[in-house]
């Protein structure tokens, strides 16, 4: 009877080898002549905003029966690295997004094309200045924003009002300064033995993110304007990431990364407040039971400042007439359907869109999307994924207890100067000229 | 045949007793084993929110809506384009190793062929090339050949192991001389007694082969993660990565989909299992 | 590690006739195929891998790659990350070895002294854990180990046990030891028991009726005839071990504080997230020559005794 099934699997299996075969060489072989134009779309939408930026682009095809947009979703990590090699082997996608930061590491690439020359009637003045300018290079624009990611505090309603931290009508009242900040963690923090039923005021769910956004906060720099140099040690930044230390290690009002998840420590109920990027908003969308809020991170430093990102479409620089026009109507009628993207957790930066009744209905995304004037990216610099690695690492053994602040930073820096000095050497071998 | 016979020897003198108790061990051992396995297929059925608050295995309000999301939205998880290309690649991976192996460690263990003990050194000596290392250059290579991005990149260099032919070649070497003279006389070629007598003596020693094969190219991850690109040339183990996101897990999607994964798998396993023990205790391993 | 066998026809024919020396030239055809294989997709990326980690090559970088001698291998031996990788790697390789040889040697002794109709199941009880794909093992592991909802510590508090899994790199470390022992176990554990079901049984007869205790027997006679299985598992697993990557790449990302990083994760952020190509060769090449010592070692040390 097993020898039986076996074959018997042997034949179902040759047989669905082979239509796999024969489908492969139809899907392959069999293209008309009215086909429309394919546009291969990349992004690193893998969670629900991968649902909503697919209806967005089925939309599109519906409407536009001569173009096929075919999205393609990598996990972001995996994402940068497949869209660089892919980029210089010649198979990049005619569409794909890349976040604000990153616009430079593939500028240098070649396969970006500024998009100046097809702005035509694109409504430019209705983005918002700063975040369409971070996308000049060299004077030239190279990608459309789709939108705003901030981070922003998440806070539960609920245990807010428990912890009597409410306004005059008795709603929950998040902290807008440093000291309300403080406070408010501390109040809401309740240290129980058994670790399972402990409360906790704050808790990093994101951490590099928080940190970035208190060292720009208070001041703090990064690189030399010529990036020769890197800053990241300076006082400011140590004083920044301090403050984050301390919550953890002098007050306790915050759980050390060893023993939690934060962020599901939030979605459990057991977490008051934490600071998270817009884009997570979805996933507690989902956790029915939970009442929570956005609102703006509290100023802590001097100045008013929050880690944010972007997503800009940019193009492929070697496409032909048709190809190029197809994409960049695809991008233009994307941005303006950016209220159909906020719903996935984003900001849109077409400012007559945020002011439609729809988007004041979506509270989170109105709320962060408040902090859009003073929302900052990371260092926009080629070698962002070598800085970003070092950043996390240095934040991540600092609140980890292993380290100060100083040595992590001090450490971080001279890594990131040795790739400065890589990227020296390397100019130097091509041009003769040292300059990075 | 040797697999019918310790038996005889061990529990002989032994009390029911401590039998039991061996028993009694080993289901415990082989439950802790497949528990894990066990909760992946349960928690499928788990609503996010259920699965994010562990109260007990089984789920309080089954639901099929993952499975629902996962199957039925083929433009954003196309679930049964990676099963068909995991299909496709893994088995054309297998007929190729066994396809070159067979014949490559025939050469080497039936004929007579000059030098060929360098040659079966050398590929012997590959055995401790961890498969890692050639990542790099293989992908190098493969852009050269302009094979980024298609099934070949998947399938080709999977011949190149070289684990079958060792596996073969032990196996061939034990098979009696005599089968193959009186075929000779008989006045077939070697290709004839390759074809009909070496292989069908080694039926054990190919589906042991094959069977590991399979597995591994099904489950190969960093193969397909580093040489495809596009996701509908995924296979099923890259496809269901996707459902990660880079910050935080659908896990009700993610163990739906890795219960789809896993069946196939566990199907053809259950399949040939018994082939496995009999083929490796045959292969001249012991050696 | 060439296997020593007897070859028939080496010793037999001496073939001297034009014709008789291009038949046995033309043998070499059945090998040709996988010979073609073998070094284009073999030999051939293991010497380009070679002078590849001889050149500064970086696809970031504008210049072309550029000869630079044993340069990406002094970088690496000043590398601190490498040294962590490489400790790493060799922590996990002590754990995961001895732990996996061990369980794997417990169960198939196990499995052998059951009836044998009843083998079937648990042979493939402990074999179907590495059918899985290592997506789905990393994800689900994750999961169990997760402080807040993860099935480890739902059980393990009852007992007021909460351990940081994932939390700290001694934690996690052990945390991808039992996973990796659960997820590998089944290879050696099925090699080991078709040596164990291949011995010879009059030996174990006669010892059991010269009244050697089932231990005893295990220890003095089974044990000896198993150890070339055993040494080849050994050696399999060691090389397996030292690659540890798809485990720590999705289930701690090689964190925490990159204390479950290993040599060859480090190698692939090398060479995909940075694109330094000749670093990431040259550490490939360090770690097969670690690979290679250390075959060498137990060869001789498990041979000869």
């Amino acid at each position: 009877m097993w020898l039986n099934l076996q074959k018997r699997f042997l034949t179902i299996t040759a047989r669905i080898g082979i239509s796999a075969i024969l489908s492969f060489c139809l899907t392959g072989c069999g293209t008309s002549r009215n086909a429309p134009t394919l546009i291969r779309f990349w992004n690193g939408f893998t969670g629900p905003d991968g649902t909503r930026a697919l209806q967005i682009v089925r939309q599109f095809n519906q409407e536009n029966p001569d173009i096929e947009v075919r999205m393609q979703r990598i996990e972001w990590g995996t994402y940068y690295n497949k869209l660089y090699v892919a980029g210089i082997g010649k198979r990049a996608p005619e569409v794909f997004v890349l976040h604000t930061s990153a616009l430079r590491r593939f500028e240098e690439t070649g396969f970006v094309r500024p998009i100046d020359d097809l702005l035509g009637d694109f409504p430019v003045n209705d983005l918002d200045a700063n975040v369409w300018d971070a996308t000049v290079y060299k004077g030239k624009h190279y990608g459309l924003p789709m939108d705003f990611h901030p981070i922003g505090l998440y806070y539960n309603r609920k245990l807010f009002r428990e912890a009597g931290i409410v306004d005059a009508n008795g709603e929950a009242k998040p902290p807008r300064t440093k000291s309300e900040f403080l406070e408010d963690a501390r109040k809401l923090t309740k240290t129980s033995n058994n670790a399972a039923l402990s409360q906790w005021g704050y808790a990093y769910s994101n951490a590099p993110l928080h940190v970035y956004s208190l060292m720009k906060q208070y001041g703090g720099k990064f690189f030399t304007p010529d990036l020769s140099k890197c800053l990241l040690n300076s006082p400011e930044n140590v004083a920044a990431l301090q403050f984050c230390v301390d919550m953890i290690l002098k007050d306790k009002t915050a759980p050390s990364p060893d023993a939690s998840d934060p962020w599901i420590g939030f979605r459990q109920g057991r977490v008051a407040m934490t600071w998270n990027g817009i884009f997570m908003l979805p996933d507690l969308q989902k956790q029915k039971d939970l009442d929570f809020a956005g609102f703006p991170v509290a100023q802590i430093g001097e100045q008013s400042a929050v880690q944010a990102g972007s997503h800009n479409f940019c193009l492929n620089a070697n496409m032909g007439e048709k190809k190029r026009n197809a994409a960049w109507k695809f991008a233009k009628f994307y941005s303006d359907h950016s209220l159909d993207w906020a719903e996935a957790g984003q900001v849109p930066v077409r400012k007559s869109l945020r002011q439609s009744p729809r988007f004041a209905k979506m509270t989170v995304q109105s709320q962060f999307a408040n902090q859009i004037s003073y929302g900052a990216y990371f260092p926009q610099i080629p070698f962002n994924q070598e800085f970003e690695t070092e950043f996390n690492y240095a934040v991540e053994r600092t609140l980890r207890g292993s380290v100060t602040p100083k040595e992590a930073l001090d450490a971080a820096t001279a890594k990131i100067e040795q790739v400065i000095a890589r990227r020296r050497e390397d100019r130097q071998s091509v041009t003769g000229v040292a300059s990075p | 045949m040797s697999l019918e016979r310790t038996e005889l020897v061990v529990g002989e003198k032994r009390s029911p007793f401590l039998t039991w108790i061996a028993q009694g061990i080993m289901i415990f051992l082989a439950l802790l084993f497949l528990m894990p396995i066990l909760l992946i297929f349960v928690t499928g059925f788990k609503a996010d929110a259920e699965i994010v608050r562990f109260t007990g295995i089984l789920p309080h309000a089954p639901t099929l809506a993952n499975f629902e999301r996962v199957l039925q939205t083929p433009e954003e998880f196309p679930v049964f384009r990676w099963l068909l290309n995991s299909i496709f690649i893994s088995s054309s991976v297998t007929l190729l190793v066994l396809t070159v192996d067979s014949l490559a460690a025939y050469g080497l263990a039936r004929l007579n062929l000059p030098g060929k003990k360098w040659v079966f050194g050398l590929i012997v000596g590959t055995l401790m090339v961890p498969g890692q290392i050639l990542l790099v250059p293989v992908y190098l290579i493969l852009n050269r050949l302009g094979w980024l991005d298609t099934p070949l990149a998947l399938i080709v260099p999977a011949g190149a192991g070289a684990f079958g032919v060792f596996l073969l070649h032990q196996f061939f070497v034990g098979i009696p001389r005599e089968l193959e003279e009186a075929a000779a006389l008989d006045g077939c070629s070697r290709l004839k007694i390759y074809w009909h007598v070496v292989l069908p003596l080694s039926r054990p020693a190919l589906a042991t082969l094959g069977l590991f094969t399979f597995i591994g190219s099904w489950n190969d991850f960093i193969g397909p993660l580093v040489f495809l690109d596009s996701s509908e040339k995924y296979t099923l183990p890259v496809g269901v990565a996707i459902f990660q996101s880079s910050f935080y897990t659908e896990y009700g999607l993610t163990l739906a989909a890795s219960v789809l994964c896993t069946l196939p798998i566990l199907i053809v396993f259950l399949l040939f299992q018994r082939n496995i023990v009999k083929g490796i205790a045959m292969t001249g391993l012991k050696d | 590690m060439t296997p020593t066998l007897a070859d028939p026809e080496t010793i037999s024919s001496k073939a001297k006739s034009p014709k008789e020396t291009l038949k046995r030239y033309s043998g070499w055809l059945f090998v040709l195929p996988y010979l073609i294989l073998f070094s284009l997709f073999l030999l051939t990326p293991l010497i380009y891998g070679f002078r590849l980690s001889l050149y500064k090559s970086e696809l970031l970088s504008l210049s072309p790659p550029r000869f630079i001698g044993a340069g990406n291998y002094a970088e690496a031996f000043r590398d601190p990350y490498f040294w962590k990788a490489m400790t790493v790697t060799m922590r996990m390789m002590l754990l995961v070895t001895p732990i996996t040889i061990l369980t794997a040697l417990g169960i198939a002794v196990g499995i052998n002294s059951l009836p044998r109709k009843r083998q079937t199941f648990f042979r493939s009880a402990f074999f179907v854990p590495g059918m899985l794909t290592i997506s789905v093992v990393g994800i689900v592991w994750r999961w169990f180990y997760s402080p807040e909802f993860g099935v480890f510590n739902a059980y393990l508090g009852a007992f007021g046990l909460r351990p940081p899994w994932l939390g700290n790199p001694a934690w996690a470390t052990l945390a991808i030891v039992i996973m990796t022992v659960w997820w590998t176990v089944g290879g050696p554990m099925i090699i080991l028991l078709a040596g164990l079901q291949n011995q010879p049984e009059q030996y174990l007869e006669a010892a059991a009726l010269d009244g050697a205790t089932a231990f005893q027997r295990f220890r003095f006679i089974s044990l000896p005839l198993l150890r070339p299985v055993l040494l080849f598992t050994i050696i399999l697993n060691v090389i397996g071990a030292f690659q540890i990557f798809g485990q720590t790449l999705l289930v701690t990302k090689g964190g925490p504080e990159f204390g479950t990083r290993t040599l060859v994760q480090y190698i692939y952020d090398t060479a995909f997230n940075n694109y330094r190509m000749g670093y990431a060769s040259s550490m490939s090449w360090i770690l097969f020559v670690v690979i290679g010592a250390f075959a060498v070692i137990q060869f001789r040390v498990l041979r000869e005794k």
